[in-house]
């Protein structure tokens, strides 16, 4: 096929398929009632493809580029792999007797969902986009009622999959409209059709946009999202609140913005108006939210409306500091999400109150997640500054001075809610003095977190290099 | 621009040390001084008298003739975004670190008392410090804002944990609102204080962004886009973005509602050091930024400068007058006098911008005297409400006669720092084109003479309370005495000598003026 060595092309997803065979051969050996062992071994198989990431060449094209492997695309895997990783360790500690029973079940999800993810990076076909897309999405439906026996799971799961198949619905439907009007269903060859402007394209890809919309949880198609996040096993909602949503960000990257020229000003009204309405929904609703999950649930889909900014800007720095946002979402997010699971396991609540006087029980639990919320909130010398002043100087090159000051007036308010649990770890008195234990590897994975968040913070440069080449393939 | 350095300090980063040396006593104290109070302590006096020092020392070395900024220092940071690590100093500048340096020792002996959790307060409070250092000297925006955020986050912690709460009744129309918000506690002060703060940092973002991009996003050097010449469109909406942004921190009206609920909450050293530097912080923004980087928008807006600094001055005036809380009383003169601050920039005269430097320093020290006087005040006696309490004159004398001579100086009686500044703002106000300014100015310096007056003579020197808690009260003592001579002396001293201050402001806001002048 074009003379390109197939299988380079493909190492990663060939590499993943390995892996879930491997987990699958290994679980039915295990003994039946605990098979935790085989998280483990997938854990073991994640950090072996990540080195493989490494070694993968970029820019490689198979299947008349269908399928391509650009600098885009492995940017975007080892991300979702990285996410993956973080999320499978933390996983590892779960004590419900479920996670020891079904394993095998929960681990081949999360692989089978990274395996849509790693496709759906290099996807440039519209059939191959929205079977990657499936195959993400559904063990994300599955994983989030994994909890079967508790009606909160069931109910949060079938709202998410009610919404996700609609969403993919409406995302197929205006799929169908793009492949109508340009003939065919190389994404390069719709880019080049929207140069005749048909309002039935146009159509298209706005319905795409809303289907795409469901799927990162941009307002007001983020409804699905607190629910799940509520009710499903916390390291499964870290992941999930990262590595679909940077997967979505990705499919927009290659729908919207590759190989468009000056076409994609089409996009800077819509793109800017959907990011302004996340912005302030989703840090309205955040601040009255006494659950932390949901309140990171509010406070993500706020993000999501900061990656849109850049987006907005249209330009390969516009899209290079969304990459660089989102990896500063990974860690940020996900870091908190893990001390959520901590207090939880400890505690035994998920509320804000659980968190009192948390600097004088496990002072280095309280200050892990002091910077979490300051990466979150945009403070300088953690991650989460950078990336937001990526994104506004971004949008700033693109004269979007007006967005950049609603966006930047927001993080205020995302600072108060923010600084509300802050205020119970480090201002309230502590109801008891003895401190929280937390799982060995629980208290990595925040470490890792932690070191992601502080260094992108202190020295940023190179993440901003490897996401301008990243970003580079698509102007 | 690097000006021929005297002493041999071309090459030594000074303003570095200055900067960073209170940053450092915070690591110390963290990691060494673990559960050690009076080792916390020292280290804290220590690194402070270090800056202290050092700011003394170029304040002697800084060349008058050759002006401009000096002890320059640049490192790049992030080269490709034209990021550099750039510290200089000129007459203006030097002043506020020298302001700062004063203010910040003679904080750490009036803390001594602080007794909870005294080794992340002294920590937290060091690096605020470093912050505002920070924004004094960087010549880089980046830097400067990377800095003032610095200065701002701390002070959350440092009101919500280590602060007081008042008693504020629900009154007015607003009234229903206090109860749910709990208006007067100490974590309503402290968030109200940061997210206001806040909220002005992401304006000065926005002006800091366009400017860098309509400077080719080559540069966020101070002195590349001085040279510059910026659109007077942009020029206009961007200037307005720092005047809100920096604004908010100096208290301009009607967005000073955060500076009395704050600085009424917060520890003694956290409120000497946001009343009496940070808000001058503010104000140094709008004139180093707004006026020294956008000329055409700053005679365009300088009448809604001087209009609202005018409503600031007899606004804040009369709030203090309604207040019975001592705190209160303090934060909200420090709106007012902010107002002075303000009015003496937009005058855009060399009397008015001068003597509005010389208040910025005039008002830190006297301020930072009134709340290291009121933490004596409340930890002897329990009670900041004015009018329980009643001739501690006689069992206090040296609270007393420190706190009548900031009060003198705060209305501008000859002989005090006050006097020099508010003198040379309402010359200026009269020469500048809006010559009304005068008549709000000097009312309020009037109004200031009332409820100051008020006070000192019902707490100090008017008849003694009856009431058992307020007997056999002791005066300061020990450390408590160090922060009280220092400040008092320097209040004097600048009175008495203000060419002191003044050769060294006119060197820095003549250039500044002349750029202004030429446009006219």
């Amino acid at each position: 096929v074009n003379g390109v060595d197939v299988s380079s092309a493909l190492v990663l997803e060939i590499g993943l398929a390995i892996l879930m065979l491997i987990v699958f051969l290994v679980g039915l050996v295990m003994p039946a009632g605990d098979k935790r062992r085989v998280g483990v071994l997938t854990a073991i198989g994640l950090v072996i493809l990540l080195g493989l990431s490494w070694r993968a060449e970029a820019g490689t094209e198979i299947f008349n580029g269908a399928f391509v492997q650009d600098e885009l695309a492995l940017f975007a895997k080892r991300l979702f792999i990285v996410a993956t990783l973080i999320g499978v360790l933390a996983s590892l500690p779960l004590r419900a007797a479920a996670f020891a029973r079904r394993a095998t079940e929960y681990y081949m999800a999360i692989l089978a969902s990274l395996l849509g993810m790693l496709v759906l990076g290099s996807a440039r076909d519209l059939i191959l986009l929205f079977v990657a897309f499936e195959l993400m999405s559904i063990p994300l439906y599955y994983l989030t009622g994994f909890l079967k026996r508790e009606p909160e799971a069931v109910e949060a799961a079938l709202k998410f999959f009610l919404v996700g198949t609609v969403s993919s619905a409406v995302l197929v439907y205006g799929l169908s409209f793009m492949y109508g009007i340009a003939g065919t269903t190389d994404i390069r060859g719709v880019a080049k059709a929207l140069t005749t402007g048909h309002p039935m394209l146009l159509l298209g890809m706005l319905l795409a946009l809303g289907g795409l919309g469901f799927k990162i949880a941009a307002f007001p198609f983020h409804m699905w999202v607190p629910d799940t996040y509520e009710a499903a096993s916390t390291p499964f909602v870290a992941w999930l609140s990262v590595a679909p949503k940077a997967a979505g960000f990705v499919v927009i990257f290659r729908l919207y913005l590759e190989g468009m020229g000056d076409r994609v000003l089409f996009w800077v009204p819509a793109a800017a108006g959907l990011a302004t309405v996340t912005i302030i929904g989703g840090n309205l609703m955040a601040i009255p939210q006494q659950n932390v999950k949901r309140l990171l649930a509010y406070s993500g889909v706020a993000h999501i409306g900061y990656m849109l900014v850049g987006f907005a800007a249209v330009s390969a720095n516009g899209a290079a500091m969304m990459l660089f946002y989102l990896v500063a979402y990974l860690f940020g997010n996900m870091g908190a999400f893990l001390v959520v699971e901590a207090v939880a396991q400890a505690e035994g609540s998920e509320g804000i109150a659980a968190y009192r006087g948390l600097a004088q029980r496990s002072p280095i639990l309280a200050l892990s997640m002091l910077l979490f919320l300051l990466s979150l909130g945009g403070i300088p010398f953690v991650a989460g500054f950078w990336a937001k002043l990526y994104v506004f100087w971004a949008a700033a090159e693109q004269g979007l001075y007006w967005l950049v000051l609603v966006a930047a007036v927001l993080t205020v308010v995302a600072l108060f809610y923010y600084l509300l649990v802050a205020k119970r770890m480090y201002i309230d008195v502590p109801d008891r003095r003895d401190p929280i234990p937390v799982a060995p590897l629980l208290s990595f994975c925040i470490f890792v977190c932690v070191l992601g968040v502080v260094l992108t913070g202190i020295y940023p440069k190179p993440l901003v290099v490897a996401a301008l080449r990243a970003a580079s393939p698509l102007f | 621009m690097s000006a021929a350095m005297p002493l041999g300090l071309s090459s030594f980063p000074v303003l570095s040390i200055i900067t960073w040396s209170p940053f450092v006593g915070a690591l110390l104290i963290m990691f060494l001084a673990r559960r050690n109070a009076v080792l916390v302590r020292w280290l804290a006096v220590v690194s402070t008298a270090v800056s202290l020092i050092l700011s003394i020392v170029i304040y002697v070395a800084y060349d008058r003739e050759a002006a401009g900024f000096q002890f320059y220092e640049d490192v790049p940071v992030v080269p490709p975004l034209g990021i550099n690590y750039q510290l200089g100093i000129d007459g203006m500048s030097l002043l506020m670190v020298l302001l700062t340096s004063i203010i910040i020792f003679a904080g750490a002996w009036a803390s001594w008392t602080v007794k909870v959790r005294s080794q992340e307060f002294y920590a937290l409070l060091l690096v605020l410090v470093t912050g505002v250092y920070g924004v004094f000297v960087s010549l880089d925006l980046f830097v400067l804002f990377l800095f003032y955020e610095i200065a701002v986050l701390p002070m959350y912690l440092l009101i919500g944990i280590w602060g007081s709460s008042g008693e504020v009744r629900p009154q007015g129309i607003f009234g229903w609102a206090f109860g749910r918000t709990g208006v007067g506690t100490k974590e309503y002060a402290a968030m109200k204080l940061t997210l206001y703060l806040l909220f002005g940092s992401a304006f000065i973002l926005v002006g800091i962004l366009a400017l860098y991009v309509a400077n080719d996003s080559s540069s966020f050097s101070f002195l590349e886009m001085e040279l510059g010449q910026f659109d007077p469109r942009l020029q206009s909406w961007v200037f307005l973005a720092f005047y809100v942004g920096f604004g908010i921190l100096a208290g301009i009206w009607p967005l000073h509602t955060w500076s009395p609920d704050g600085h009424a909450s917060a520890p003694t050293a956290v409120s000497m050091l946001h009343a009496g530097v940070l808000m001058k912080l503010g104000a140094y923004g709008v004139v180093r930024l707004g006026m020294g980087l956008l000329p055409d928008a700053t005679l365009q807006w300088s009448w809604l400068v001087g209009t609202i600094a005018c409503i600031n001055i007899v606004y804040g005036a009369f709030s203090a007058m309604a207040q019975t809380d001592l705190k209160y009383v303090i934060a909200y003169s420090s709106v007012s006098h902010m107002g002075v601050v303000m009015l003496g920039a937009a005058t855009l005269t060399e009397v008015g911008l001068n003597g509005s430097v010389y208040q910025m320093f005039a008002h830190g020290i006297m301020t930072g005297l009134f709340f290291a006087l009121v933490g004596l005040v409340y930890e002897k006696a329990h009670s900041r409400e004015i009018f329980k309490m009643g001739g501690f004159g006689r069992m206090m004398p040296g609270i007393a006669t420190a706190f009548t001579i900031a009060g003198l100086s705060s209305l501008g009686l000859p002989a005090t720092a006050g006097f020099v500044a508010e003198l040379l703002t309402f010359l200026g106000a009269w020469q500048s084109t809006y010559s009304w300014w005068l008549i709000p100015a000097v009312g309020g310096a009037y109004l200031t003479a009332i409820y100051v007056l008020r006070v000192t003579k019902q707490i100090f020197w008017g008849p003694q309370s009856l009431d058992p808690h307020f007997q056999n009260l002791p005066d300061a003592r020990g450390p408590e005495w160090a922060a009280l001579w220092i400040l008092v002396f320097v209040i004097v001293l600048f009175g008495v000598w203000p060419s002191l201050a003044l050769a060294l402001v006119d060197t820095a806001t003549m250039p500044l003026l002349n750029r202004l002048w030429v446009l006219q």
